[in-house]
């Protein structure tokens, strides 16, 4: 079934594993692309994945998390979007958009905002970053960011946007029972809180047309506790299937789980929490938020170091099978194309869940940074890779600093090797960048 | 009128420069983690060649990965980049204004390399760095001579790339500086113990890259005079001595020199360079990013943020710049210098007044002034020297904001006082992204 392909109402994929978002610090501070994230794509696009989502990408200079990720906030990004776009189809290969707001999630804010916009004015409990509660009139002007985004996806000729509604962003501000403190028709009940995002699948119909493909992806069960063991645990999987009935009946094409309240989560991406790592690259967080020296010693102290890797750490098989079980909960409250991430990258895994029902189509993130052509070893007939990735979670932890890739040194033969897989996403630069001659 | 002095042509050997006011050394993470150059990095330079300097001294280039100071800088460490380099000139010549580029190799100065630096740093020692504790490999001679043939090489691609001259980054702390401190080398072999041994290494360098290049390509040695590593942290030597460092400066010219550079500080940053404000938010909010580079992360974390050693801190950091004023404040090292060598003396640090510029000019305690800062702040000042102003309307504050924001965010002029807004603030540092180009394929760019 993995080489089936997939029809969504206004696309068809030609195979069933899409390569899910990730970014990489690889463009200009300001949000232009660069040919490195060109490279980047074109890596999964020659392993044969169906379909590319793309990097985090922000509809707007205030809800940006990291700077040098590409933007879509004005219309002067389209073209790059479009060479993107050109060159992810030569390979046969569909591309779309990811379009998202921070909300207060932001791990290091650019210049312009110091504060993020959110539901509430509470600071998020982790890293402790500033937040300040939109008023109606701001959420109206981000449902039009969305909207305008969207246009320019279409406008690019890329072939469909996802609305970031997961992963701690600021969608889940507004829907999660755990963040969410307002008193105004954006706050309270589940309908309440839901009401930004149906406002903004609808904004992206008006302005991109009801015949692009557009999917919304949500943290189906938040597991706020992982976290904070005295907090509410957030949204549980009854309220993420009233809130995907909803996204269908607004318009959405497809619905993408994921889950966990924030990101990174102890949950999700599962897996290691690799306490060297985290220390050698998240430093550089510290000042994002209030809570800077309790994060500091929370990393960098040996004992409670060791202790915090230990608390996160999670079974990446384990976890799998509880998404799945989110997403066929959730397949079996719609009848639009459900898809599914967590740490795929076995054929028979996949092809179980397919069969099984639980989801139509599977995501990969990291399973695809450590093997680009995970799909083409599938069609050749392996069911998992020579060298598999190991969730070790360094790819995530390096993100901030360094090229994003598989910073795995037992799946190399030296840390030579490493260092030059990791590097060779700068391969083929143009010899000398082009140049405004303005 | 008084700044007649600054605008006389000066020779740097074989290259002539218009008039006496060179922009100094300056980064900015513009470039590709890889060290692959950016049009920004062109359109950053190309500010102050139409803002009217007589010539730009690139940002340091490093000769070799393991040297890289902080990822993100164009390097000259391979055949590849020098088409970039070539298209960098060629833009910044449009304004006539010539091209220096600075050739660095950081020794254990390693304030964010990239992976594909090893761990450690090369040094003359196995000490870390003091202030960070940058980990530290002492060189072996065979490796000290791998360093020379990376400059040597680095050196012959910048002139194949059009470059105007290569100026070797010996001051503020780099591998050079490390080797001729006595605060720093702790050699027994040839390269440490007396001054000659220490300079050992950076003359070799200099008679390298001499018979590499020949005689008619400007070759300029930024050296810092005084180490003071003393006002860095109290309980360390001073390091060189006045008397050393002008001796070094003699072997340095017999060994081929064109000209030399005159700076201060046995590391970077330093009290004295630049002199001025020490900006807590602003060193708070950066150093985040460095904690996981050195040892002494604790320590400075501590330091930095925690009152009242914050303050004690800032207090200790800004009483040299409170002592010796801050523009000019080279010009006593740089009287040396000039006094004992017959090549030009450039010196930099805090210059911004005309009248102070030709008076050093007049009195000869330099040939030229080189500029950072300043340029930053108003990166048309020598265009209103030009005008008959003696300073800019709105000068640099010293407030070294600059310095400690460009790690994470675009390098640029944060001092909000200068500024109407600070949304204004950031439109003008975001200014230089305005020319960034659509990918390659877009606008079908010659592939040189």
């Amino acid at each position: 079934m993995i080489f089936e392909p997939l029809h969504f109402r206004n696309l068809t994929v030609k195979n069933r594993v899409l390569r899910s978002n990730i970014s990489g610090r690889f463009d200009l501070y300001d949000g232009t692309g660069t040919d490195t994230r060109i490279n980047w794509e074109l890596k999964f696009a020659r392993g044969g994945v169906g379909a590319i989502l793309s990097s985090w990408t922000a509809v707007d200079v205030r809800g940006r998390i990291v700077p040098n990720y590409a933007t879509i906030d004005r219309d002067d990004r389209i073209p790059f979007w479009r060479t993107l776009g050109e060159r992810v189809h030569e390979h046969d290969c569909k591309y779309i958009v990811q379009l998202c707001h921070s909300g207060r999630q932001r791990e290091l804010p650019t210049l312009h905002y110091p504060t993020g916009l959110s539901s509430t004015a509470r600071t998020d409990l982790l890293h402790g970053f500033p937040s300040e509660p939109a008023t109606p009139a701001q959420l109206r002007e981000i449902a039009v960011s969305f909207g305008e985004a969207a246009r320019r996806v279409r406008e690019a000729g890329l072939d469909g946007v996802e609305i970031h509604g997961a992963n701690g962003y600021l969608f889940t501000q507004f829907l999660s029972s755990a963040v969410n403190d307002r008193k105004d028709e954006y706050g309270g009940p589940l309908e309440n809180r839901a009401r930004l995002l149906l406002e903004v699948v609808r904004e992206i119909r008006v302005r991109a047309g009801s015949d692009f493909h557009l999917q919304v992806k949500i943290s189906a069960t938040e597991h706020n506790k992982a976290l904070l063991p005295w907090a509410g645990d957030g949204n549980t999987i009854d309220d993420s299937v009233r809130v995907a009935r909803w996204l269908e009946e607004a318009g959405a094409d497809a619905i993408h789980v994921s889950r966990g309240i924030s990101f990174p989560h102890p949950e999700n991406p599962s897996g290691a929490h690799s306490a060297d790592d985290v220390v050698g690259a998240y430093d550089v967080m510290l000042s994002s938020g209030r809570h800077t020296f309790r994060t500091y010693l929370m990393l960098r102290t040996p004992g409670v170091g060791r202790l915090t890797a230990r608390r996160w750490r999670t079974q990446p098989d384990a976890i799998r099978e509880r998404n799945l079980a989110d997403a066929r909960a959730i397949k079996r409250a719609v009848s639009i194309p459900v898809l599914c991430t967590g740490g795929f990258q076995s054929a028979t895994a996949i092809e179980t869940a397919l069969e099984r029902g639980d989801c139509d189509a599977v995501t990969i993130a990291r399973g695809l940074v450590a093997n680009n052509d995970l799909v083409r070893l599938f069609a050749e007939g392996h069911d998992l890779p020579p060298r598999p990735c190991t969730y070790c979670n360094k790819c995530l932890y390096n993100v901030l600093e360094h090229p994003l890739g598989c910073y795995d040194e037992s799946r190399y033969l030296s840390r030579e090797e490493m260092v030059a897989e990791i590097m060779s996403v700068f391969d083929e630069q143009p010899a000398v960048v082009a140049v405004n001659e303005a | 009128m008084s700044a007649d002095a600054i605008f006389q042509p000066l020779q740097l050997g074989p290259l002539t420069v218009k008039h006496r006011v060179l922009r100094s050394s300056l980064g900015g993470r513009w470039d590709n983690y890889d060290g692959s150059g950016t049009s920004t990095r062109i359109d950053w330079d190309s500010k102050f060649a139409r803002g009217g300097v007589a010539a730009i001294i690139s940002s340091n280039a490093p000769v070799h990965q393991r040297g890289m100071l902080v990822a993100n800088y164009a390097s000259i460490d391979t055949d590849e980049r020098i088409p970039f380099w070539r298209e960098v000139v060629r833009r910044v010549h449009e304004h006539d204004c010539r091209y220096i580029m600075q050739l660095v190799h950081a020794g254990r100065e390693r304030i964010l390399p990239g992976l594909q630096a090893s761990p450690t740093g090369l040094s003359a020692t196995d000490s870390p760095e003091p202030l960070n504790g940058f980990q530290a490999e002492r060189m072996n001679v065979e490796q000290i001579r791998e360093v020379i043939a990376q400059f040597v090489a680095a050196a012959r691609r910048a002139r194949e790339a059009g470059v105007d001259g290569v100026e070797l980054a010996g001051a503020q702390g780099m591998l050079f500086t490390q080797f001729l401190s006595s605060a720093i080398n702790d050699r027994k072999d040839e390269y440490g113990g007396s001054v000659e041994n220490r300079a050992r290494f950076a003359v070799e360098t200099v008679r390298a890259i001499r018979a590499e290049v020949g005689p008619d390509f400007c070759l300029g040695f930024k050296i810092s005079i005084r180490d003071h590593m003393n006002e860095l942290l109290p309980w360390m030597r001073s390091g060189n001595t006045l008397e050393e460092s002008v001796q070094i400066c003699k072997w340095l010219e017999e060994a081929g020199l064109d000209y030399l550079h005159v700076s201060v500080g046995g590391g970077f940053p330093h009290p004295r360079n630049p002199a001025g404000e020490y900006p807590t938010a602003n060193v708070v909010a950066t150093y985040d990013t460095l904690i996981s580079s050195g040892s002494r992360t604790f320590r400075n974390y501590l330091m930095f943020r925690t009152w009242p050693l914050n303050k004690g801190f800032r207090w200790w950091w800004e009483r040299p710049g409170r002592k010796h004023g801050i523009e000019g404040i080279n010009l006593p090292e740089a009287r040396a210098v000039k006094q004992a060598v017959g090549i030009p003396v450039l010196v930099t640090g805090g210059f911004q007044t005309a009248s102070v510029i030709a008076g050093a000019i007049e009195r000869g305690d330099c040939d030229a002034v080189t500029i950072a800062r300043p340029l930053i702040a108003n990166p048309e000042l020598v265009n209103m020297f030009a005008q008959g102003l003696d300073r800019a309307p709105r000068p640099c504050t010293y407030c070294n904001k600059c310095l400690f924001t460009f790690l994470e965010h675009p390098l640029g002029c944060y001092d909000e006082r200068r500024y109407e807004s600070r949304e204004q603030m950031i439109r003008e540092v975001l200014s230089v992204y305005a020319g960034a180009p659509l990918p390659s394929e877009v606008v079908g760019a010659t592939q040189l």
